[in-house]
């Protein structure tokens, strides 16, 4: 039985609430975010759908005057991490070289990078405003973090197309084992952006009009505190769950496409299950990868029937929140509050004390994970 | 995670502005010749320099036409990269449990610079080809090398800026260690595109000439692109499979300077740190340390903070040993630069020479250690790290060491 680290703060900023109870409870409840695009957001996209942090301002945490130095990204990431570190209680500036972060995105920096090459296209490279060149990496959110609350361990930030902040997680899990850090902020941030909307559209990503398979692009922050055993005893703090199992397999395929690989699948499901050490029954929950892509979702489905016998409840996060890196953000979070709170998630039944996340994305990359009550 | 687990090198692979393979690049780093130049990529001539070191001949005869015209960039490089790093290891990747084969780069531009045509043509109301985009996202390299190997493994590319290949290679490191994997492709490969050289340009952070590593005179650096691959791999099967062992990837120290999202902390403490975590991480002493491949982009601020950051960790060592910055020759290959530079390190390890930082003339009070000016030595090292520092302040320091 694998011990990943324990969870002991949540936070999320995100479609569908601007805190982890928050999301949490509307997520459990059935809510969804995803709405129709306003004309301006859409402009020529057959996509119809978006799902956004609507009416979104980074106060009370970040003063208006130091937010906008931030880019939106940035600004979900800050608070996010800083809601998780509050509800942990976790003491940074004790030994701030003890604790990191490692953050998944897709489009983090894209607001910056696209205005920069706007004005580069169109007018000179040297009416391209400089201040906006340093936020065009995307490692800019995590790296805000790091500096706004000055954490000085590993800072890492990983692209895996959806799956990004899952990874994000076994790295954070391989850093606290390997004893680079007692905790790391794992998870994961986007921001939606004209632009990179238009080129998914263009490619054929985006589910609308014209076609009915595809995601509806999402955006937000999450983050969630995982810490060492030996943290969590010596500080006295109360774990909300805890990471039992992690897997991750691959398939060859074009970077962009889409292969629903059963084996591969298989592998990453079975691979979780058999590193937290619990058989498919002892899951009671499951928050499925499931994004709308018709085929990768049937072949989920297929797998999941394959590998339980009698499906456990499933709530799908993407159907609430939309599909981006991030996503997977927002399942680790849900997952952490589903085992945690005091109400459960679900209407019916218990409070579930497992909970398995799969998430998956173009170009073979299938990685899922195992959340435990603490 | 295991004690017993190793990790040790047994392949590598470059594409670079003074040589297509690895031959050719270390016999031009020996030689200290420049691949600093015209830009010939893109139109240059409304930027505010003009030069910069440019890939001019991939070697990617092993695609056919199809397969290119899909590919970035990028990808032929990478591709080109490390297929010759696979095929120095002697894996037969097609008996291997595939599943156990990883790749783990650091992303780059990846299709950047199609995905500007793209966007340029887009702006100007022009009709454009959405397959330009299909490969914008950066890890779209990582997946590409994965398919062409048919490897099942775990992937990541690590998107931390100019440290991202650094922190891809400790990744590999840890997850080998880690037992989730024994053999990972990792390095990265990074290309010149429009939102990089006007960025930097921008920032006024370009030499208009090649760029001076710890020169006085420095302006700036000189961007460049490469790719650098390593075969990192668990030392016991290596050893097993009679594999050729050209150098031990010893740890790596992954660090936030929390300090400032463009400067380098001047006082070198954050740096300090950074190579300290390092040397922890690896096991090894300040006095075991024999050569540093430095970042040395030649930007005032950087290598005055990188020679501070030196002697913060390495205390009186820092003045008995040779540091050298390869991107006098090769430019700052971005993301790509940690990968490229492990490659001329573990060469060092294997040759027992040192490459030298050229175009150094006039000394500078502030970075007064041994650069190695404009010509090749002889050394003996047995450990030697690279720097590799970002935007945002992510720090990662790679350490290698002779196979014993």
């Amino acid at each position: 039985m694998a011990n990943h680290g324990y969870i002991t703060g949540t936070g999320a900023v995100c479609p569908l609430g601007r805190t982890a109870p928050e999301f949490a409870r509307r997520l459990f409840a059935g809510e969804t975010a995803i709405r129709l695009m306003t004309p301006e957001e859409r402009g020529s996209l057959q996509a119809t759908h978006v799902a956004r942090c609507d009416g979104f301002t980074p106060q009370p945490e970040i003063p208006a005057m130091k937010a906008r130095r931030f880019d939106r990204g940035s600004q979900f990431a800050i608070i996010a991490s800083a809601q998780a570190i509050a509800e942990a209680g976790y003491p940074i500036s004790e030994a701030p070289e003890e604790i990191g972060i490692a953050l998944g995105t897709g489009s983090a920096g894209a607001g910056a990078l696209t205005e920069f090459l706007r004005v580069l296209l169109t007018e000179s490279p040297e009416a391209a405003p400089p201040f906006h060149f340093p936020n065009t990496v995307a490692n800019a959110p995590a790296s805000q973090v790091s500096i706004e609350l000055k954490l000085l361990g590993p800072n890492v930030t990983i692209t895996q197309k959806d799956p990004s902040a899952l990874n994000a997680l076994i790295f954070s899990s391989i850093a606290l084992g390997s004893g680079r850090a007692r905790a790391m902020l794992a998870g994961g941030v986007d921001e939606w952006n004209p632009v990179y909307a238009m080129g998914f559209d263009r490619v054929g990503a985006l589910r609308g009009e014209k076609r009915t398979s595809g995601i509806v692009q999402g955006e937000g922050g999450f983050a969630v505190l995982l810490e060492t055993q030996e943290s969590v005893r010596s500080r006295g703090a109360r774990p909300l769950a805890r990471l039992s199992g992690l897997a991750m397999a691959g398939a060859p395929c074009e970077p962009y496409r889409f292969t629903p690989d059963l084996p591969a699948i298989e592998r990453a499901v079975r691979g979780a299950l058999d590193d937290a050490g619990v058989s498919p029954g002892q899951i009671d929950l499951l928050l499925p990868s499931r994004n709308g892509v018709t085929e990768m979702d049937r072949a989920e489905e297929e797998v999941l029937h394959r590998v339980f016998a009698a499906a456990p409840p499933a709530v799908s996060v993407k159907d609430a929140i939309g599909e981006m890196a991030a996503a997977g953000g927002g399942q680790i979070v849900a997952a952490c509050r589903a085992v945690a709170d005091a109400e459960g998630p679900l209407s019916r039944g218990p409070r579930p004390r497992r909970v398995l996340i799969d998430s998956f994305g173009a170009g073979g990359n299938f990685l899922a994970a195992v959340m435990e009550a603490a | 995670m295991s004690k017993d687990r190793r990790v040790v090198v047994t392949g590598i692979g470059a594409v670079t502005s003074i040589g297509g393979n690895v031959p050719e690049f270390w016999k031009s780093l020996l030689e200290g010749r420049c691949g600093i130049g015209a830009v010939t990529l893109f139109d240059a001539s409304t930027y505010r320099t003009q030069t910069a070191a440019e890939v001019r001949e991939i070697p990617d005869g092993f695609l056919t036409a199809k397969e290119k015209r899909r590919m970035s960039r990028a990808d032929r490089m990478g591709l080109a990269a490390a297929t010759e790093a696979v095929l120095q290891s002697g894996l037969d990747l097609s008996r291997e449990d595939r599943t156990r084969v990883g790749v783990i780069l650091g992303g780059g531009t990846s299709g950047l610079l199609d995905s500007e045509d793209f966007f340029s043509r887009h702006l100007h109301g022009r009709p454009a080809r959405p397959s330009r985009v299909l490969n914008h996202m950066p890890d779209a390299i990582t997946d590409r090398v994965a398919q062409h190997f048919r490897l099942e493994g775990i992937k990541s590319t690590v998107t931390t800026a100019c440290s991202s290949s650094a922190n891809a290679m400790g990744y590999a490191h840890d997850a080998i260690m880690a037992g989730w994997a024994d053999v990972v492709l990792t390095g990265g490969s990074d290309v010149l595109a429009r939102l990089t050289y006007g960025g930097f340009n921008s920032l006024r952070s370009v030499d208009p000439g090649p760029c001076r590593p710890f020169d006085r005179e420095r302006k700036g650096l000189s961007i460049g692109e490469a790719a650098g691959i390593l075969v990192f791999e668990e030392r016991g099967r290596a050893r097993r499979r009679g594999a050729p062992i050209l150098a031990e990837f010893l740890g790596y120290g992954v660090t936030s300077d929390a300090f400032h999202m463009t400067a380098p902390d001047p006082s070198g403490s954050a740096g300090g740190r950074t190579i300290r975590a390092a040397l922890a991480s690896a096991g090894v002493n300040a006095s075991d340390v024999d050569y540093v491949n430095a970042h040395g982009t030649a930007t005032p601020q950087n290598d005055s903070a990188e020679t501070a950051a030196i002697k913060n960790a390495l205390g009186a060592r820092a003045r008995e040993i040779p540091v050298s910055s390869i991107k006098s020759m090769i430019g700052h290959c971005l993301c790509a630069s940690g990968a490229i530079e492990a490659v001329a390190t573990v060469l060092t390890l294997r040759d027992q020479l040192v490459p030298p930082t050229i175009h150094y003339e006039n000394a500078d009070p502030a970075c007064d250690l041994d650069y190695v000016p404009n010509a090749t030595r002889d050394a003996d090292v047995r450990v030697a790290i690279s720097n590799s520092f970002a935007f945002g302040g992510n720090s990662s320091v790679v350490v290698f060491g002779r196979d014993a």
